[in-house]
């Protein structure tokens, strides 16, 4: 699934949107301690749709909670483009968080207390910034949820309620989006829709997305996955199929 | 089931801690309210006792009741001298001694005189036999000797210390007459106590007492002591046998229990009024313990559908909610015992602050106290937790399968209905309480408005909507997002924020219910002033409580100064119709109309100085008197008199009563004479100025008096009513103190229920700043709204406490605007106290953990 413009730009060309190196990030102390994340050195590309894939406990939503500065790594260095993300401090990780970066959790992505267009503009009115009225029109349009605009989240179902967490993830135009699981809790058309959606905004728009899935079929829309086992960057596939995904897996697993 | 209602309660301690503060808090003030007043009571037996120890026998003369004016000098007739030489000569008498007392005040070194606030100054007169001050007597000698001549005193221990006196200093001292000087010779001290119950002390040679209170050849008490082998009751009957009709013997222990059985009941009503106050803040306190358990069972949902899926039944769950509402109870009113020793020292400082100085030895716990307390205490928990026990009852098992998801509150119209009708009874006993004539007006006025509180707070949620709304637009202009979930957060749950509010609103009610009675009674009695005062000064002094005042002289003087056109003196008296207490206003019948208007409706008020009383009105009506019929009227000092009604007046107000007579019947009548108000004229021709000087000059002895225009009269008359204010506003301040608790605890209790959605907010880049901001100008809108409500019942209170006492010379309703701004304004203020708590945690919140919250 390589596209044309990928072909275009040379690797060495394109940017880095996020880079872990020599990553790690262990709990608790002494022999209780589980190192959740265990020397992970890698650079996610701008542009590009990255899944992030391995079995429970490989430390896959770690990963991504501390290329996100959700969390903190115990030694390594995190870097948002060119900002070191692990020397910050909390509040200024809370503004990187609120202008470079969206989130698409599982579920719960939505304040209930707010309406739809009230929650897709939550990160800029946190910052006091104007949307972008006509990137906003266009974003809304391509998730079509126009009519869908000033109901609560309690009135929606759960794809429309995904999409508005999708569409708030892009309304700021962040430097990167973080998905986790972000159809895990959606039936597979639903789930194919939002897939679609995603994949069409790192093509279009040339958004960076890095998802974490343990689902082959999502995996398959990206442009690479990662595959992670015991904290460790085990392998690493451009184009992914469904049944490649599927074949890799299986012999992580065993 | 017991396990895990205790589990329950042990797992979430904040929670625990957090209900029961308010029932720590109201129970503590219940019970420092009897640890006071038992202390007081018990340093008043143990003073009472000390002061007649080593006494058997006292002869006095016989009184119809005892006054309880508190002037200290009493008002009995004095007896005989020779009684004591009577007494002297019957058998087993070891030694007699003749006592005189009256009004002494001492003036301190600056000249200033002093003014306890509350005990009275006394004058006593020294037993001639200086063995009678000895270590077994009540009067103990510190330092020096007893007066030998005239012109010597000794004075209290605590007098000579707070004012620098010493043996050998000359004193000046204040009497029913002129001023006079003497020679400190003695200090002396009460059993261990410094003075007597706060009272000032001077104590002279008993001929030099008899002349300075008017008292020559006579006697107030003859003290006796027996002789070895004879009982004090036994002495008694002897002595009793021989004395004159109209004076009587009695025992020093009888003397003793007499005094502070008078003491009791005089503090019995002190006791109700703070215990009043106690049980406002348990009021308040029951709507936080309510409101507590009604979130926590809301919380708890899933917990109660899983253990009714496992088989618990719904009257376990009930049970199991009311047994942690119980042991909470329980615990918290424990604490609150504890808590009223400290409470029983901080309203001793309150009412210090206030002036009213109480004397106290160590503190006083009874059985009583903790009955009371614990009984309150958990019964009150468990009341307010019997609502929510039911609601848990009715969990269905299926709730446990169910997501949970954040509760809808509708508004039923059922839910109106009875919010209406619970209001309007409320109004309806309350103003039978104002309106109407009960016995126990007060008690209907309290129920009254407590039901009015229960059915405004089932209206408020009605009213929160709007209300959050309104003042939430404001702080959602300015804050933008914060603002707006801070104000869509309060309206989320409408009845929870109702309830949190109308625990503030009850506090708020009171307080301005109190300020706008306060600046009614001020307007209505400017008012009254300006119409019926024609006096250009009024003479009053600085003397606290009780019917003290200052020297006829001043009043004679006074009227001896050219400048000084009329002067009438006013001095109040303690009476009793048909067993009930009143009070007269003695005045001079010749001069008051010149001073003030009395608005006669019939006769003439000279006629008084043939004898007889002038009746306001309204009493010659309700007693069904006329001019010509006559008044039974009982005296402390004759019993019941029938004086004849001359004439009747509508004015009571500056004289301040519905009695009136004539000096002269006063003197008769009563033993100590002293003004308590002169008032008096500028001469015709003469300036306001000169007449000031004059007063000046005529009262340079007298510095216990004060001179005032109408204009500062009228300001320490508001002066004295806004320190009242003051007073139960402070008392006031617990009940606050508990709601603003109770919005805490709601406002933590929420933002643990928001975990995730706090989280997210978090996750996309809400700073801390902003999460602190949000919660709390959540907690400033929910204060207003209490703020709010409280003005709207307080001013109905106002009203309707002002309308109904508009016969008692309150006819004027003044709205304190100013004032009330200033309570919203600072229930604005208390909201960001009370948000500080939950703001910290909701910002200290951890997001990884909070996102992954279920």
């Amino acid at each position: 699934m390589q596209s044309a413009t990928e072909e275009a730009v040379p690797r060495s060309v394109r940017r880095v949107a996020s880079r872990a190196v020599d990553v790690a990030k262990v709990y608790g102390v002494g022999s209780t301690a589980v190192r959740a994340l265990d020397g992970v050195d890698m650079e996610f590309e701008e542009s590009k749709f990255t899944a992030i894939m391995g079995p429970s406990g490989s430390g896959k939503s770690t990963l991504l909670h501390c290329l996100a500065g959700l969390d903190q790594v115990t030694s390594g260095k995190i870097y948002l483009g060119d900002v070191d993300v692990t020397s910050l401090t909390e509040k200024h990780r809370t503004l990187l968080r609120r202008d470079k970066v969206g989130f698409i959790f599982q579920s719960f992505n939505l304040i209930p207390s707010l309406t739809a267009k009230e929650n897709i503009t939550l990160p800029m009115d946190l910052a006091r910034r104007k949307p972008d009225a006509e990137w906003l029109n266009g974003l809304l349009d391509i998730v079509g949820l126009k009519d869908r605009l000033h109901h609560h989240p309690s009135e929606l179902s759960g794809g429309e309620q995904q999409r508005v967490a999708a569409a708030r993830a892009l309304a700021s135009q962040p430097a990167i989006v973080f998905a986790d699981e972000p159809t895990g809790n959606l039936d597979s058309k639903r789930g194919g829709e939002m897939l679609a959606f995603m994949r069409r905004a790192v093509k279009e728009f040339g958004q960076t997305i890095i998802m974490v899935t343990h689902d082959p079929i999502a995996a398959s829309y990206s442009d690479q996955v990662v595959f992670l086992a015991d904290g460790k960057i085990v392998d690493l596939m451009e184009g992914p199929t469904v049944d490649k995904v599927l074949d890799r897996m299986k012999t992580l697993e065993s | 089931m017991w396990k895990t209602t205790v589990k329950g309660l042990m797992a979430h301690k904040l929670r625990l801690v957090l209900t029961a503060l308010a029932v720590v808090l109201g129970v503590g003030f219940i019970a420092g309210t009897y640890v006071l007043t038992d202390t007081i009571n018990k340093t008043f037996d143990q003073l009472f006792a000390d002061t007649t120890q080593g006494i058997d026998v006292f002869v006095r003369s016989e009184t119809a009741f005892e006054s309880q004016s508190g002037s200290g000098t009493g008002d009995r007739e004095a007896i005989p001298e020779d009684v004591l030489e009577t007494v002297r000569e019957v058998e087993g008498v070891e030694t007699a001694a003749g006592s005189v007392s009256g009004y002494a005040q001492i003036v301190d070194k600056e000249g200033e005189a002093i003014a306890p606030q509350g005990p009275p100054t006394l004058g006593f007169g020294s037993p001639d036999d200086e063995s009678a001050i000895n270590e077994d007597s009540a009067v103990r000698l510190r330092d020096g000797r007893v007066p030998s001549t005239p012109d010597e005193v000794m004075i209290d221990a605590a007098t000579a210390e707070d004012y620098d006196f010493s043996v050998g200093d000359s004193v000046d001292i204040l009497f029913e007459g002129p001023k006079r000087t003497f020679e400190i010779v003695g200090i002396i001290g009460f059993g261990d106590a410094d003075n007597l119950a706060g009272a000032t002390l001077s104590v002279f040679e008993l001929e030099a007492a008899q002349e300075l209170f008017n008292k020559e050849g006579s006697l107030d008490a003859v003290e006796v002591t027996a002789a070895d082998g004879v009982s004090a009751g036994e002495l008694r009957n002897r002595i009793a046998a021989v004395i004159p009709d109209g004076i009587e013997a009695e025992t020093g222990t009888a003397i003793a229990d007499e005094q502070s059985e008078s003491l009791q009941e005089a503090l019995g009503f002190f006791n109700t009024a703070l215990l009043v106050f106690g049980f406002i803040s348990l009021f308040v306190g029951a709507f936080i313990i309510f409101n507590t358990f009604s979130i926590v069972v809301a919380q708890r949902t899933r917990e109660f559908g899983l253990l009714r899926a496992m088989g618990a039944s719904g009257r376990q769950i009930l049970g199991s909610v009311l047994v942690e509402s119980v042991i909470v109870g329980f615990l918290a009113s424990l604490v609150g015992l504890a808590a009223g020793f400290g409470i029983a020292a901080g309203l001793q400082a309150v009412l210090r602050a206030f002036g009213l100085d109480l004397p106290s030895t160590g503190l006083v716990f009874q059985t009583r106290t903790a009955v009371i307390g614990l009984a309150v205490g958990v019964l009150v928990t468990l009341f307010s937790a019997i609502g929510p026990a039911r609601r848990a009852s009715r969990i269905s098992p299926m709730a446990a399968l169910r997501k949970s998801s954040p509760q809808q509150s509708t508004f039923s119209r059922r839910r109106m209905i009875i919010g209406v009708a619970v209001t309007l009874v409320g109004a309806a006993i309350l103003s039978a309480g104002l309106f109407g004539s009960f016995d126990n007006a007060v008690s209907y006025v309290g129920f009254g408005a407590a039901i009015i509180f229960f059915g405004v707070t089932a209206l408020s949620p009605l009213f929160a909507g709007p209300l959050a709304r309104a003042i939430g637009a404001p702080i959602q202009a300015l804050l933008n997002i914060p603002g707006k979930l801070a104000r869509q957060n309060s309206l989320r749950n409408p009845k929870r924020t109702a309830s949190t509010a109308a625990a503030l609103m009850i506090g708020l009610a009171l307080v301005s219910m109190v300020s706008i009675f306060g600046a009614s009674l001020k307007a209505s009695s400017s008012k009254i002033l300006d119409e019926n005062l024609k006096a250009d000064f009024i003479l009053t002094t600085s003397t606290g409580g009780g019917f003290t005042g200052f020297s006829p002289e001043v009043a004679e003087g006074v009227a001896e100064q050219d400048e000084i056109g009329a002067v009438a003196s006013l001095r109040y008296g303690e009476f009793r119709i048909d067993g009930a207490t009143k009070f007269l206003t003695a005045t001079d019948p010749d001069t008051i109309e010149d001073v003030t208007s009395l608005g006669v409706t019939e006769g003439d008020v000279a006629d008084l100085n043939n004898g007889g009383v002038f009746l306001s009105s309204e009493v010659a009506e309700s007693e069904g008197l006329a001019v010509g019929d006559d008044l039974t009227m009982e005296f402390p000092s004759e019993g019941d008199t029938d004086v004849p009604v001359v004439g009747t007046f509508e004015t009571t107000d500056i004289v301040g009563s519905d009695f009136l007579v004539s000096l002269d019947s006063y003197s008769e009548r009563y033993t100590t004479n002293l003004d308590t108000m002169v008032l008096a004229t500028v001469a015709g021709g003469a300036s306001t100025d000169a007449a000031r000087d004059a007063i000046g000059a005529a009262t340079s002895e007298f510095p216990n008096v004060t001179v005032e225009n109408q204009a500062e009269f009228k300001e320490t008359q508001a002066g004295l009513v806004d320190q009242l204010l003051g007073l139960v506003t402070a008392l006031l301040a617990l009940a606050l103190i508990i709601a603003l608790l109770g919005i805490t605890n709601t406002l933590a209790l929420s933002v643990f229920e928001r975990t995730r959605e706090l989280g997210l907010l978090r996750a996309v880049g809400m700073s801390r700043r902003q999460a602190r901001s949000m919660i709390r100008w959540e907690s400033v809108i929910i204060a207003v709204i209490g703020a709010v409500l409280g003005l709207v019942v307080g001013g109905f209170f106002g009203w309707a406490l002002v309308t109904s006492l508009a016969d008692e010379g309150i006819s004027e309703f003044a709205l304190p605007g100013g004032q009330l701004i200033a309570y919203v304004v600072a229930a604005g203020v208390a909201g960001v106290i009370a948000a500080i708590p939950p703001a910290r945690r909701a910002a200290r919140l951890n997001v990884l953990e909070a996102i992954a919250t279920e």
